[in-house]
């Protein structure tokens, strides 16, 4: 049970407070649409895997990078293939289709490994698609504190990589150099080697960074769980503020009030599939009785029907 | 044929977007898009959106890179300073590393074989071969990291990724600068020994920028390439070491590789001797040895110039073009 537990790291409790919010739960000023995204499909190539016995247990995702055609050669490795060609290929996203329209505020929900983080790598056009397409007016961002940098390098080089890589000028960084410093709250530290910093310090500096550029599209991946609580409203308060700049957001978050609280239109997304798109309050009543259902599941002793498939007998999932 | 519990069993009782059904342990069934992917591309078209994780055409692309100048510069010198910040002596290892390679070489193939093959000066050849050898070797192995290092950068944040192996070579440009001085130093030194006759600074040193900007156009469009290549077929990180061992043995970084040509029969000669003297690894080092010292053997030549800018301008454009029609494939694992 603990490692269903994994999966439904599902925050159903109060992290941001609707009321919180000054101007209530936003509402949609729907304009022209600014990104379209066209049966997009991401599949990651991983070595090392053990594809084989991963496919073999039912999950679907994932599947053997190669032809299941056995040639000589690879009748000859078979007994080695574990060590030799492990290659698998983790099909993450799975025809996904939707359209965002401007000023829009999109939440992304879904149990962990439903390909949520993915999806938004995607849309912001890190990771190219495997299929379909994505188009977006102007260059979406992605803000997150997953914007790992360089560690061995003090926060001072990194924020100068940081902010030129998000396409700032030299002279803009410089402008905003103490903003971000100020903003992340690490005082003299910045000028140590990052891999030096406490995770939080770490994960304050990286927000700061990619927040001290404005784009038209703005992504923000878990931003809100990290820190301790006064960081947590200043990032929330950063956000507000970058939303009121940028015209569309998503956000992606494991917090159901806090996707209640920022977003008026939410996509669920299960295994790397589209399954619900709607306002707010309708997918999310339906996602709190699904996880609500899943929760009650587990305490019951009953491994419902999103546990870890890799990890099941094959007995019982061949129908 | 095992099936998805979840979508596979029970897709006959649930229809209805949204509706949990019976079972709320089930999602719903993932949604079938009622637009097709033409209305969609027409919906992009009509509001000017522009498709992304897709290749940029040449010139944009192009443009991009020179716009993100600053960026490479950064990332660079940054790189640079960081590969040498955990130890004692920290940057000064920069010029150590170099020397102490040359070192090596010096001491067994100058004194301990000691077989000059028709070179008056071993030490500075030597010396010369081993520093801008090296350039070009950190360069490839720099080039071929060049993207699975900075994966993280690339899956968090948006730039041509040329930038990447760009950065790399400046990095080492930024090393090489401090440790030529040490080469003209101890070139100048070993003409001071009664072993060897004395080297003259003469006006052609002046060349020496010049070569270093040929070879490091060069070395930045043998990054592109490897850098691809590695990208998409990582197994080949672990040939490079071999195939750069053979390309330093062929070019004569150590000994003069065309003084044994000359043993070999005339129909194999005719077609290896042009190979082994034209190559460009050969021609570099030949520029390198020709300003700085006055070997009888290697006189100033302006075809060997020529030669090395046009290695230097076709290998970066071949190089850039390759790594460019790569570049919606990198960072996808």
């Amino acid at each position: 049970m603990t490692e269903s537990d994994l999966h439904l790291d599902v925050d159903l409790d109060a992290e941001l407070d609707p009321e919180d919010l000054v101007d209530g739960p936003p509402v949609a000023d729907v304009g022209e649409p600014v990104l379209v995204v066209d049966d997009l499909h991401i599949v990651y190539r991983v070595f090392g895997g053990k594809a084989k016995q991963v496919a073999a247990a039912g999950n679907e995702n994932v599947r053997e990078a190669k032809a299941p055609k056995r040639s000589f050669v690879k009748r000859l490795l078979s007994s080695t293939s574990q060590h030799v060609g492990a290659v698998s290929e983790v099909h993450a996203v799975r025809g996904v289709s939707f359209v965002a329209h401007h000023g829009e505020s999109i939440g992304i929900v879904g149990i962990n490994g439903s390909g949520k983080s993915t999806l938004l790598r995607a849309i912001t056009g890190l990771i190219p698609p495997h299929q379909g397409a994505v188009y977006a007016a102007g260059e979406p961002a992605l803000l997150g504190v997953n914007a790992a940098l360089m560690p061995q390098l003090t926060g001072e080089r990194n924020i100068w990589i940081g902010g030129l890589a998000l396409g700032l000028t030299p002279k803009q960084v410089e402008e905003r150099f103490d903003d971000v410093v100020d903003f992340a709250d690490i005082g003299d530290f910045v000028y140590m080697p990052m891999k030096t910093y406490s995770s939080g310090m770490g994960a304050r500096l990286r927000f700061a960074i990619s927040s001290a550029a404005t784009p038209d599209i703005l992504m923000i991946d878990e931003a809100l769980a990290t820190g301790d609580a006064a960081f947590k409203a200043r990032s929330k308060a950063r956000i507000d503020e970058v939303r009121k700049d940028a015209g569309t957001i998503f956000l992606v978050s494991h917090s159901i009030s806090t996707i209640d609280a920022m977003c008026t239109r939410v996509l669920w997304l299960h295994q790397g599939q589209l399954v619900m798109d709607g306002p707010t309050d309708e997918v999310l009543a339906q996602y709190k009785k699904f996880v609500r259902a899943h929760r009650e599941a587990q305490t019951s002793g009953r491994a419902g029907g999103v546990a870890p498939r890799a990890r099941q007998k094959p007995s019982r999932t061949g129908r | 044929m095992t099936t998805d519990t979840t979508t596979g069993a029970a897709s006959g009782d649930r229809g209805t977007p949204g509706g949990a059904g019976n079972d709320p342990l089930r999602p719903p069934e993932p949604i079938v898009p009622t637009t097709s992917s033409s209305e969609l591309r027409a919906v992009a078209a009509q509001h000017g959106l522009q498709q992304m994780g897709v290749r940029p055409p040449l010139r944009a692309y192009i443009k991009d890179v020179v716009s993100r100048w600053a960026f490479i510069r950064v990332l660079g010198t940054a790189t640079a300073y960081s590969k040498n910040q955990n130890n004692y002596l920290g940057q000064l290892w920069a010029v150590l590393n170099p020397v102490l390679n040359a070192v090596t070489y010096i001491l067994i193939f100058g004194f301990l074989l000691n077989t000059n093959r028709g070179v008056e000066n071993v030490i500075a050849f030597i010396v010369i071969g081993t520093f801008l050898f090296r350039f070009v070797e950190q360069s490839v192995h720099g080039g071929a990291r060049s993207i699975a290092q900075k994966s993280n950068l690339i899956r968090s944040l948006h730039f041509p990724r040329a930038v990447l192996p760009i950065a790399q070579v400046v990095s080492l440009l930024a090393t090489l600068v401090p440790s030529l001085v040490v080469m003209c130093a101890i070139v100048l030194l070993s003409g001071l020994s009664p072993r060897y006759p004395t080297v003259y600074v003469t006006w052609q040193w002046l060349l020496l920028p010049c070569l270093v900007a040929l070879l490091w156009l060069f070395n930045t469009g043998l990054a592109f390439m490897v850098a691809r290549a590695v990208a998409i077929t990582p197994d080949l990180d672990n040939i490079i070491s071999f195939v750069l061992r053979l390309v330093m043995y062929g070019s004569g970084v150590i000994f003069p590789v065309t003084h044994y040509v000359s043993n070999l029969s005339d129909g194999v000669q005719a077609v290896v001797g042009p190979i082994l003297e034209y190559q460009p690894v050969a021609v570099f080092l030949y520029l390198g040895r020709s300003t700085l010292t006055q070997e009888p053997n290697i006189p100033p030549d302006p075809m060997m110039w020529a030669w090395a800018a046009g290695w230097a301008v076709v290998v970066f454009v071949v190089g850039f073009i390759v790594f460019w029609r790569g570049e919606e494939r990198y960072g996808r694992d």
